[in-house]
């Protein structure tokens, strides 16, 4: 067990090098000098020269083979990539263009905001998605399964982004339920610890900010889980139907056990390491779908502040917060592996 | 004594039995399933409806702008006021909305078929090479070509650090001798040593021409690349060479990448269709190559290769019509979701191209009108987009079920 932990361990590690040779070359792919596209038009040629200088803009992309032919093996690898990853070491991301400011920082200050959102949507995801396949699985052909098939099958074709604005139009502009738009009314304040604003707002007893918060976390919430949740729903469905024609659930049945606990007992213990690798994978997924949920919501994540990037043509931003989340997906996908691993005893890695 | 005929007694004759095709089956299915007769209506809907609006009703987006008409809710029957029935409103440049999305659907609907097109081609080209050629040993035709390749492939490096690209000729030409003489010192240390050291030379020598530190670093290179071309690099190598390439692609969360890839390069429907086909390129490679593996185990395989069938035939003949069925569902299920990733590039205005229609970018421009009550320009528009990807889904899952009878989960 452990050999396979180091070993799914050090197999991430080229898949962390693809990742960032791959996000590395987004910058290649920028029509124009990068420097240019950096500073404007109207840049003064001094101002371009001295940008090329301070982002090493002027080396070669990967390996410089005119230093190594004086025989200057620093200058061989000092190359734009190889300064790229030394950065990233130093957990440097590059600064804003407009705004001047290290991405690494302002990502930290703005992660929570999308955590909480993501694992809020997977929970509700988790705690309705289950429990509707189960149902529908263990009541198989009914009215019950079809309703609930149908509106899987439609949560799956939804676009999210227009699912948010939906809500909006229902609950924040006709009913005015529920606020739109950032974490918290305006006149409201909770005491910062962990930045996840639920938590903190326990920590410190503020009821009224924990309320608050909720109402605001709803609507992105439910537009964000409703994916997951018909992924969920379909995959628990179709996984305990398959762990229903086992002989041993028969057996049980034949046995006289209760209906209940051979749906509970016996077959959703089996019937969930495929559901496991589901949930994992959509954690993984919630992350970048929250580009579009935080951009309707106005929610000040890492989402939302990509897209006002991407607007902005702020590249540094897109490349840290596209790194960002894909290191959370691969190390999603690791947890999953590792999950297998643990969970399922047929299953033996060294 | 009197006869009995089958028909008497209510027996069906095997062989009196009208012939049906196996995929004539699949469509009898199909078309017996309510769920997917809905969704073929409602993908021949959009289909039909967006090709005739291309082709037969003409739209100019670009004159296409009318003030006074500006965000007007849906009027059934032209008024006084109004001179023309508008069924989904008006948007904020007092454009038709009705037009708009019947147009629309053909740029979106565009999109999603060229994205799956790309993926379709590439990676199910991948999958089939890595699958079959994992299964089954080369020939040793294309192990001399698997070798060159490789070779002039991993020289690429030395070659360009030297500046000299005819290293990758060399180098080709070491992998065709090391495949041709693959049993040459088998196994021993000696073989590793002999094409290490050809290595070195072939890159070596050359590059002491330009400078000795390039020489030194081509010679390690070098020697490197002939340590691997002496070893017998089979079908295992490609296949797992392909697959740790789409493992890096799906390492990125599905159209984060696409959005990234469009963001860097500029926003345009035919970029989109780029970003979300290279997207999903792995998808469809993992498919195709498991699809294969388990094709590949079968006795028809072995009997065509043993009554000396070559590759290509084996492929072509025995293997490509026996993992159709996976693919067609897959694709009409990549379909959906190919939509509605251009729809979220349109949304956050890195699709279509303003005004061109376009069902994401449609919403993209009118929801911020949404608080003034505008639900119109958001309804609509959002409302043909789940409708299409719900269309294809239901469709993919009839499919699937008529398909594979066998995978349908009762």
């Amino acid at each position: 067990m452990t050999r396979y932990l180091i070993r799914r361990l050090i197999s991430v590690l080229p898949t962390l090098i693809g990742v960032t040779f791959v996000i590395f070359m987004f910058q290649r792919l920028i029509p124009g000098d990068p420097a240019v596209a950096m500073l404007g038009e109207h840049a003064t040629q001094e101002n371009v020269e001295r940008i090329r200088e301070q982002f090493g803009l002027n080396r070669p992309a990967f390996l410089d083979r005119e230093a190594l032919k004086q025989g200057d093996w620093a200058g061989f690898f000092d190359s734009q990539y190889f300064r790229y990853l030394g950065r990233l070491i130093r957990l440097d991301l590059g600064d804003s263009i407009h705004r001047r400011i290290p991405v690494a920082e302002t990502l930290a200050l703005r992660f929570p905001a999308t955590v909480e959102l993501a694992l809020l949507s997977m929970l509700i995801a988790v705690l309705v998605g289950v429990p509707v396949g189960i149902a529908s699985a263990a009541r198989r052909n009914t009215w019950l399964d079809s309703v609930s098939m149908i509106g899987s099958l439609i949560g799956v074709s939804m676009p999210i982004f227009w699912l948010g604005l939906m809500e909006i139009m229902l609950f924040a502009v006709f009913l005015q339920w529920l606020p739109s738009g950032s974490r918290l009314s305006t006149g409201i304040e909770i005491k910062t610890i962990t930045n996840l604003l639920l938590v903190d707002s326990l920590l410190t007893g503020n009821f009224e900010g924990f309320v608050d918060a909720l109402k605001h976390l709803a609507m992105p919430t439910i537009a964000l889980a409703t994916i997951p949740m018909a992924i969920i729903a379909r995959m628990t469905r179709s996984s305990m139907l398959d762990v229903l024609q086992e002989d041993y659930i028969r057996t049980a049945h034949a046995k006289g056990v209760l209906e209940r606990i051979v749906l509970f007992r016996h077959a959703l213990k089996n019937a969930f390491l495929p559901v496991i690798t589901i949930i994992g994978l959509q954690t993984g997924t919630l992350m970048a779908g929250a580009v579009l949920t935080e951009t309707i919501f106005s929610w000040p994540g890492i989402g939302k502040w990509i897209y006002d990037a991407i607007l902005g043509r702020d590249y540094p931003i897109v490349q840290g917060g596209t790194l960002l989340i894909a290191i959370i997906f691969v190390a999603f996908n690791l947890l999953v592996d590792l999950s297998y691993a643990y969970l399922d005893p047929r299953i033996h890695y060294d | 004594m009197a006869e009995i005929t089958p028909n008497e007694v209510g027996i069906t004759d095997f062989a009196l039995r009208e012939h049906r095709s196996l995929w004539y089956d699949a469509w009898r299915r199909l078309i017996s399933s309510n769920t997917a007769r809905l969704g073929m209506f409602i993908v021949a809907l959009f289909v039909l409806s967006s090709v005739y609006a291309h082709y037969f009703w003409p739209y100019e987006p670009k004159s296409d702008l009318d003030y006074s008409l500006k965000l007007k809710p849906p009027i059934l029957a032209p008024t006084e006021e109004i001179e023309s029935a508008h069924y989904f409103g008006t948007d904020k440049l007092g454009r038709d909305i009705f037009r708009r999305v019947i147009h629309g659907g053909w740029n979106s609907l565009r999109v999603g078929f060229v994205a799956v097109g790309i993926s379709l081609s590439i990676g199910g080209l991948l999958g089939l090479l890595a699958g079959f050629f994992e299964s089954t040993p080369l020939s040793s035709r294309e192990h001399i070509f698997l070798h060159g390749l490789i070779g002039a492939v991993l020289s690429l490096l030395s070659a360009w650090i030297a500046n000299q690209y005819f290293q990758a000729v060399l180098f080709a030409g070491l992998g065709a001798v090391a495949a041709i003489y693959n049993r040459f010192l088998a196994g021993k240390p000696a073989r590793f040593l002999s094409f290490g050291l050809a290595g070195a030379i072939f890159s070596g020598a050359p590059a002491l021409l330009v400078s000795p530190y390039i020489a030194l670093v081509c010679a390690i290179l070098g020697a490197l690349v002939g340590v691997i071309l002496s070893q017998p690099l089979g079908g295992q190598f490609l296949s797992s060479i392909i697959m740790r390439a789409m493992d890096i692609i799906l390492s990125f969360p599905g159209y984060l990448l696409a959005i990234a890839i469009v963001a860097f390069l500029g926003p345009g429907l035919e970029k989109g269709m780029i970003a979300i086909g290279v997207v999903g390129i792995p998808v469809y490679a993992r498919l195709v190559r498991s699809v294969v593996l388990s094709v590949m185990q079968k006795e028809y395989i072995l009997a065509a290769a043993s009554v000396g069938e070559g590759h290509g035939r084996i492929l072509s003949r025995h293997v490509v019509p026996n993992i159709l069925s996976p693919i067609i569902v897959q694709t009409t299920m990549g379909l959906a979701n190919a939509i509605l990733s251009a729809a979220a590039l349109g949304f956050l205005g890195l699709g279509a191209i303003p005004p061109e229609p376009e069902w994401g970018a449609m919403l993209g421009d009118s929801y911020r009108y949404l608080a003034s009550g505008a639900w119109w320009a958001v309804v609509f528009p959002g409302l043909a987009i789940m409708l299409s990807v719900l269309g294809f889904n239901l469709l993919g899952d009839g499919l699937r079920d008529a398909l594979d009878p066998k995978l349908r989960i009762i």
